[in-house]
């Protein structure tokens, strides 16, 4: 039986396409963004992790696991993660859920399921269903199957994708989806491999994948997704470039372009699997930078489909 | 932190006249005073809804008032106007000089003399005058035999208690259609025929309303004579203007039926004055019906524009202090009864903004400009103003519990979350309530004694134990309902209704109205609810602990067997539209239906669940001490039938679905309450569509209300620190209900209400 993992589900979400949507986060990402806000989507496998607001310190966690993979001294559970197999005992044992796994196994139909829950949002906002991750593609099989159920069913699909992919598994998407997100981060490869580990050719030949098919059925919604990075996407050069490259390849299919201001609420995500963060103590966009960056996007896109999305500081 | 939108912003569209501008300054200040809060007796009132003290809300004066040390402060709600000294003539008073007798003769006479030593007040930019400064209840004795108190105590042990005071919905179409005067005449008319069949007792009470309506008329007169004399003193030929309109207006419907859309207005606001001096308020109707007529006569004679009349609304809305109407709805047959006084009526909140209760009626054929207008208001002024309901829902409701096809079409919202059939019904809506926490705790107790080892079992005794409080209710009820037309008849209020001048009865009495079911609010739901789906799972199916262990954890609040309470605290919880726990929330909610629609009033009704209560969440649950579902005897019980706090972590269209799997047509209302951060719209929306396309949406799949703030919380925790700041002084949120000004609020509801505001960020 087809299945994919699935770390989170989004009920009510109105940032992730058009409308009021359930974005599903898959697992399993190629890039590795430094300042990535779901670290927990990176990996393809299950991820443990543990939660120290909810921990009790009953250490049911360390009883249960066979592997000794989890210890104590005085203070919270100490997780080898050498000697982890994720098996999830610990997880069962927590009386408190402070364990988890991330990662929930789902077949197609489990996960039609969940999301039909709002169908009738989704009617009256005209929303729908996205996939996101982690990077969606990499389980493009299992979002194949799962947007053609969704399609039949009538429901709006969207894909937020981070470009990196194999052309032949987008193209086979794009005919049952209504609305690609696509993340365009930066347009210097060079940068483009510090910030992300990979450099951007394949990410621009898949867009121009996008492109095309839009050409060719106008019924496809092209939405741009650039992050803005403090110190790293968040400049006048990076958003420009972009923007050059926008109106020159993509503008005539192009329906948005969303400047999405970096926040560092995630925090507690890396916290819970014992990764440190470079980001971890990065304020907000300030309102002044990001009307300047604005202007800068909207030096090459027209003004109106040009918009900063997310929290910024006073 | 900030967003583009800025919660409790100054309202757009329509300017406000300077002199509108400094009425509702008087008016807020008023409110920001403390000169319009209402109180209750102790935390047992908020909990119970009795106090074991006064009859009913607490006395702001006079012998049966409390000091502050006791009573509690519900926030400004009210339209009486405290002026910080009891009533000058409590020792005058008739009941006091001549002897107190629990008839409608005495408490006529006692009325009379009241509202006749009530001063008539005209204030200066006003064009809509009267307000009031003292309740009958501080003057004359307010309280039911002691036979009716031993009831309570006994029903309050079970879980259980209640009130019977207003908290109905006049018909203000029949005094604008007669005026003072010819309701005197139906008074007259009517005493005649009951001594022409020899009716004593009949003949007795219109004899007592008779003096309740000359008292009013005289009341209304002096309003005319006091402008009059201020006219003559007033040199500014604008004010001096004004002054004559008033008395001119007053004057005219001293006795007369009111002519114009002014004098409706001014007709309405006196009503309310002469009729809250009672004791306390009631909802007033379809104010778009009530008017429409004269404002379509008006404007055709070109003696009223648009502005004219939003102008005169906004001073009727700053005039009472926030008043409980409702807005479109259908029409008797079924179609949109929107018109132009429901558009002129939110336009005069527009204007002026802040606390009020208005609410409008949706259905599926409302004019869809008007409804978008609508949560456009709330969301751009972020006061929870206009309250969103569901008017298919409301009458759906009535016709299932018994009402006619002929009142059901005319229901009005009316109050926090409950609605009335328009003159046509006493029914004690948010009056009496059912803390379904307490029977479940006796069942755990007898599910212990009789070692009953499995889930149905105990369910079985859960439902007796519902039972026997319901059975207490009832008897309690019934005594209250015995004494209550002699203890405190509602004299002014059943002028307006259908039924009691043409039966010669007290609209407390019985037969007298239609409809006089029992309303109930059920208090708890939520915590019975997750409590039973961790039992059936906990200690029946997986038998980790045993109901002797979870009661002995419960006794010490869970202390040294956190995780006992972690397991019980983590099973599936309800508002997460999981189907499990729902299932259990329709169980519960059914069962204590069907208990309460089983059992009649001496009346002849039924009784009717409202799964709503609301401000006894707060101080419920240190009463209540920890419960089976992991709460902490600290934590209050959730709001309603909302989730618990904190709980609900799917989002708010989860939450939605969650409470919708209950069918509210068989219920007496149950509001969906949404604290929405501003930072949930971060730009990309327009938040009064999202208000629009949301609640049409609950709505359509059988949700009956939604009440919605949307409010800073970093802001609101500041502000329970540092009250006094003067940026905080004009925060309104929704409260429950109703809406209050938060820095106003009793410290516990503000604790409470800053802890449910979620849905922050999607």
């Amino acid at each position: 039986m087809l299945t994919a993992r699935v770390f989170d589900i989004h009920r009510g979400t109105t940032h992730d396409g058009p409308g009021l949507r359930t974005t599903v986060f898959f697992k399993g990402c190629p890039l590795a963004c430094r300042w990535c806000q779901n670290p927990e989507g990176i990996g393809f496998g299950p991820q443990l992790q543990w939660h120290a607001r909810k921990c009790i310190g009953c250490y049911s966690c360390e009883a249960a696991c066979d592997r000794g993979a989890i210890s104590h001294e005085s203070g919270p559970p100490i997780v080898n993660r050498e000697l982890c197999d994720m098996c999830g005992a610990c997880v069962a044992a927590c009386p408190a859920k402070a364990t988890t796994l991330s990662g929930t196994e789902y077949t197609v139909d489990q996960l039609i399921g969940a999301v039909m829950k709002d169908r009738k949002f989704f009617e009256t906002f005209e929303g729908g269903v996205t996939a996101s991750g982690g990077e969606p593609t990499s389980q493009a099989a299992f979002v194949y199957e799962f947007f053609k159920g969704l399609k039949a069913a009538g429901i709006h699909t969207a894909l937020d994708t981070c470009g990196l992919t194999a052309g032949a598994s987008l193209e086979r998407l794009l005919p049952l989806t209504d609305c690609v997100l696509f993340d365009l981060k930066f347009i210097d490869s060079g940068m483009h491999r510090d910030h992300t580990g990979q450099p951007n050719a394949a990410i621009l030949a898949n867009l121009a994948r996008v492109v095309e098919f839009a050409r060719a059925n106008r019924g496809l919604a092209l939405w741009i997704r650039t992050p803005l990075i403090p110190g790293a996407s968040a400049s006048a050069e990076n958003v420009s470039a972009i923007g050059r490259f926008i109106r020159s390849d993509v503008l005539d299919v192009l329906d948005r372009w969303e400047l999405c201001a970096f926040n560092s609420l995630c925090r507690e995500k890396y916290q819970k699997l014992n990764l440190a963060w470079e980001y971890e103590g990065v304020g907000l966009l300030s309102h002044a930078a990001a009307e300047d960056l604005l202007g800068a996007a909207r030096e090459y896109v027209p003004a109106d489909m040009v918009a900063v999305t997310g929290i910024l500081a006073e | 932190m900030s967003t583009a939108f800025a919660p409790n912003s100054r309202p757009q569209g329509f300017a406000a006249s300077s002199r509108l501008d400094r009425l509702a300054v008087r008016s807020h200040d008023l409110s920001k005073g403390n000169r319009r809060n209402v109180y209750v007796d102790n935390r047992e009132f908020l909990v119970y809804h009795w106090s074991g003290k006064s009859s009913a809300f607490s006395p702001a004066t006079g012998e049966q008032a409390l000091g502050d040390d006791e009573r509690i402060n519900l926030g400004d709600h009210n339209c009486r106007v405290d002026v910080g000294v009891p009533y000058p003539y409590v020792a005058e008073m008739p009941s006091k000089r001549d002897g107190l007798e629990l008839t409608a003769a005495n408490w006529a006479k006692d009325y009379a003399f009241f509202l006749d030593h009530s001063p008539a007040e005209v204030y200066p930019d006003e064009t809509i005058v009267g307000e009031f400064h003292w309740q009958l209840d501080e003057a004359r004795f307010y309280k039911f035999p002691d036979e009716v108190y031993g009831l309570g105590f006994a029903l309050r042990e079970l879980g259980a208690g209640g009130i019977s005071l207003a908290h109905t919905c006049p018909d203000l179409g029949i005094g604008l259609t007669l005026g003072w005067g010819g309701l005197l005449e139906k008074v007259r008319e009517n005493r005649a025929r009951f001594e022409g069949y020899g009716a004593a007792d009949r003949v007795e009470y219109l004899d007592a309303s008779e003096q309740v309506v000359l008292a009013i008329i005289r009341y209304v007169g002096r309003h005319a004579d006091r402008a009059a004399e201020l006219a003559a003193a007033e040199t500014d030929p604008d004010q001096k203007r004004l002054y004559e309109k008033v008395a001119a207006n007053c004057a005219a419907i001293a006795t007369g039926a009111p002519a114009t859309f002014e004098q409706a207005v001014q007709w309405i606001q006196l009503f309310q004055v002469v009729e809250r001096i009672n004791g306390h308020g009631n909802g007033y109707g379809r104010l778009d019906q009530l008017l429409i007529d004269f404002y379509r006569r008006d404007t055709a004679a070109g003696v009223l524009t648009r502005e004219d009349a939003r102008s005169l609304i906004a001073e009727l809305f700053l005039k009472y202090g926030g008043n409980y109407f409702s807005f479109a709805g259908r029409n008797r047959e079924l179609k949109d009864a929107t018109n132009e006084v429901s558009w002129v009526g939110l336009e005069a909140y527009d204007m002026i903004g802040g606390y009020n209760h208005i609410g409008v009626m949706w259905h599926p054929e409302i004019d869809p400009a008007y409804y978008a207008y609508a949560c456009d208001v709330v969301s751009r002024h972020g006061c929870g103003v206009p309250t969103l309901i569901n008017y298919d829902v409301l009458r759906a409701s009535e016709l299932y519990s018994g009402y006619s096809e002929e009142d059901a079409w005319n229901v009005s919202y009316s109050g926090c979350q409950w609605y009335c059939a328009v003159g046509n019904e006493y029914s004690d809506h948010d009056l009496n309530c059912l803390v379904l926490v307490k029977p479940m705790q006796r069942a755990i107790d007898i599910a212990i004694r009789d070692g009953i080892q499995n889930f149905e079992s105990f369910w079985r005794v859960y439902t007796e134990e519902v039972e026997k409080t319901a059975v207490a209710l009832v008897a309690f009820k019934n005594k209250v309902y015995e004494w209550h037309p002699k203890v405190w008849p509602e004299m002014v209020t059943s002028l307006c209704m259908h039924g009691p001048i043409e039966h010669g009865r007290d609209v407390t009495d019985s037969p007298s109205v239609n409809n006089a079911f029992t309303s109930v609010n059920v208090l708890g739901v939520p915590n019975v609810v997750d409590s039973m789906f961790a039992i059936k799972k906990v200690v029946f199916e997986d038998r980790r602990f045993t109901l002797a262990q979870l009661r002995e954890a419960m006794d010490v609040n869970w202390q040294g067997q956190e995780v006992m309470r972690q397991v019980m605290l983590n099973q599936e919880k309800f508002g997460n539209d999981l189907d499990g726990v729902d299932a259990m929330y329709v169980r519960v909610a059914d069962q204590v239906l069907d208990t309460l629609e089983h059992k009649r009033n001496i009346k002849g009704f039924t009784f009717r669940p409202s799964l709503f209560q609301y401000m006894g969440h707060t101080y419920a649950g240190p009463m209540m001490g920890a419960t089976p579902d992991g709460r902490r005897a600290e934590e209050p019980l959730a709001h309603g039938c909302n989730p618990m706090h904190g709980r609900n972590t799917a989002g708010i269209t989860a939450t939605a679905n969650s409470l919708m799997k209950v069918d509210f047509s068989r219920f007496q209302g149950g509001s969906l309450q949404i604290e929405l951060q501003p930072r949930f719209f971060d730009g990309k929306d327009n938040i009064g569509s999202f208000i629009e396309k949301f609640s049409r949406t609950y709505m359509a799949h059988g949700g009956v209300q939604i009440n919605l703030n949307v409010i800073d919380l970093a802001q609101l925790q500041d502000a329970i620190v540092h009250p006094d700041k003067p940026e905080y002084q004009d925060i309104v949120v929704k409260v429950t209900g109703y809406s209050a000004h938060f820095v106003l609020l009793d410290r516990e509801f503000q604790k409470e209400f800053v802890s449910r505001v979620n849905y922050a960020e999607v």
